[in-house]
């Protein structure tokens, strides 16, 4: 009994590490290369160069700046992080309404998306004060926030609804579905990994959407708080905030690509779950 | 008998005649030049011709997702429509993408997706049927497709070289299975293909197509007994079209 289970344990200890975890783990480390790789660089040229704290701080300055402010920052991040995602709320559906508008209908195409892509065009920065001056502040940050955000996503369900697979539609077709049956049960289906595609797009560009809005107008977000604190001096808060705003836009990303796994099963697995 | 949640009629003629087709403007071109055919009610029809000829695009006339410019069709009722390829819906199960053919047809959901489980298993995908289409293989896709079309079938069934993408051994498998299928309901069907072999196996008379613009040029009955005899007719006659040297 004892021989029995001492093998028992032994050959769970011995049990190899499954390869999933070790994908896993590659993953990360691949990851973190890079921003590894930077801070590495970042701290050579404070040790070389020696600059003055308000100029370039060190990352542990920046670190113990952040850690010191951090009711501060959480403050100011809650701010971006409502506008950012109200914002991507409004962009994906306005975005999904209008790219459904102009790939059904010829007429939608000719009037709506020419101004969509020039829309484009228009540097935000210059058009933020008359937003301002025409609508509440919080109202314009959103709205700078939607523009930013929902070119990709219009693109994305355009491109995406236009190419569908021919055969698709004319196996539907053949089966006697109607015109407006085809639509929403192969067209609209069929366009939702593209459409995806632009909203996680989109989750970047909402993030530097609200940051504009919130340079201009506002004395509350991350944006109103790196603006105050570089006129202060408070260079360390400033790379916190900024740091910050990169941890919202890739959580955001992150958060886009979890609802689509949910959303699109078929793209990953074989059979659908407890079938 | 039909499986559970089938609804197909084989008492009906496809009768096509004279229809003409012209594709684009700037210049029109002339796809269907005047085509006449009758597929009789219960026999497998095979058009046989040249690709690009205007086969495919007669099925979608007949089908109705094409006016003719000229002529008349009459499918004897609604015509279910297979494609060359699979074209299963893969954000559909295997399931769902059978059932979509039962739905199509004003089957309820519920009641749809019994139906397409019954038809799963006439075809041999016991087991299958919560997979999604990209785990599947080529025949087994092929297979659900026709099932899709068993239960969408209320008039005719109108194959496009269903079988053109598959391997030979696989083909072959997939012959029987459209046997068994047809057997006892036995419906209305025209099989579009360009594997004399295959319309030879499958049909009970073989038109033969002419180049683009097209129309029928012979109509050939297959001798059961003389598989080689009726090949070689056919061939013969595709010769006399200008399609083989």
């Amino acid at each position: 009994m004892t021989t029995l289970g001492t093998r028992a344990t032994t050959s769970a200890t011995r049990r190899p590490v499954p390869r999933a975890r070790l994908r896993g783990a590659r993953r990360v480390v691949l990851a973190l290369i890079l921003p590894l790789a930077a801070i590495v660089a970042w701290q050579a040229t404070i040790w070389i160069a020696a600059p003055r704290e308000w100029m370039l701080p060190s990352p542990a300055g920046v670190a113990g700046a952040a850690w010191d402010a951090r009711d501060r920052l959480w403050f100011h991040a809650q701010w971006t992080i409502v506008i950012a995602c109200i914002g991507l709320v409004l962009a994906t559906v306005l975005g999904g309404v209008l790219a459904y508008a102009i790939a059904r209908s010829r007429t939608a195409r000719l009037a709506v998306y020419p101004w969509v892509i020039v829309s484009q065009v228009i540097p935000l920065v210059a058009l933020a004060p008359l937003l301002i001056l025409w609508l509440p502040p919080f109202a314009a940050i959103v709205m700078l926030a939607v523009l930013m955000s929902i070119f990709p996503v219009v693109v994305a369900g355009v491109d995406g609804l236009g190419g569908t697979d021919p055969e698709l539609v004319r196996a539907a077709r053949g089966l006697g579905a109607s015109e407006v049956w085809t639509w929403r049960h192969v067209r609209v289906p069929a366009a939702l990994p593209r459409l995806f595609t632009g909203i996680r797009m989109a989750a970047v560009f909402v993030v530097s959407g609200a940051v504009v809005g919130e340079l201009v107008a506002s004395d509350r977000g991350l944006g109103a708080l790196t603006r105050l604190s570089a006129g202060q001096f408070e260079t360390p808060v400033t790379f916190a905030g900024v740091a910050l705003l990169a941890l919202i836009g890739i959580a955001l990303f992150g958060a886009v690509a979890l609802a689509e796994r949910i959303a699109l099963p078929w793209m990953r697995r074989t059979t659908r779950r407890g079938s | 008998m039909p499986a559970k949640g089938v609804n197909v009629s084989h008492g009906h003629d496809i009768r096509v005649s004279g229809v003409r087709l012209a594709l684009g403007d700037d210049p029109p071109l002339d796809v269907l030049g005047g085509v006449d055919l009758v597929a009789r009610a219960g026999e497998v029809t095979a058009i046989i011709g040249p690709s690009g000829c205007g086969k495919s695009t007669l099925l979608d006339v007949i089908a109705g997702l094409v006016e003719p410019d000229e002529g008349e069709v009459d499918a004897g009722g609604e015509a279910a429509l297979m494609p060359q390829r699979d074209a299963l819906m893969p954000w559909l199960t295997l399931q769902d993408n059978i059932a979509m053919g039962a739905r199509l047809g004003g089957m309820p959901q519920d009641e749809a997706r019994g139906a397409a489980d019954a038809a799963i298993a006439r075809v041999g995908l016991e087991g299958f049927g919560a997979h999604y289409p990209h785990a599947l293989s080529g025949g087994m896709r092929q297979r659900a497709a026709l099932a899709r079309t068993l239960l969408g079938a209320r008039g005719a069934w109108l194959l496009d070289e269903p079988f053109g993408a598959l391997d030979a051994l696989t083909r072959a498998g997939m012959h029987d299975v459209l046997r068994d299928l047809r057997a006892g309901t036995r419906p209305t069907t025209l099989l579009v293909t360009h594997d004399i072999t295959e319309a030879v196996a499958l049909a009970d008379r073989i038109l033969v197509a002419s180049p683009r613009p097209m129309c029928i040029t012979d109509d050939i009955r297959v001798d059961p007994s003389d598989h080689h005899g009726t090949a070689h007719h056919v061939l013969q006659s595709l010769r006399m079209t200008g399609v083989m040297a």
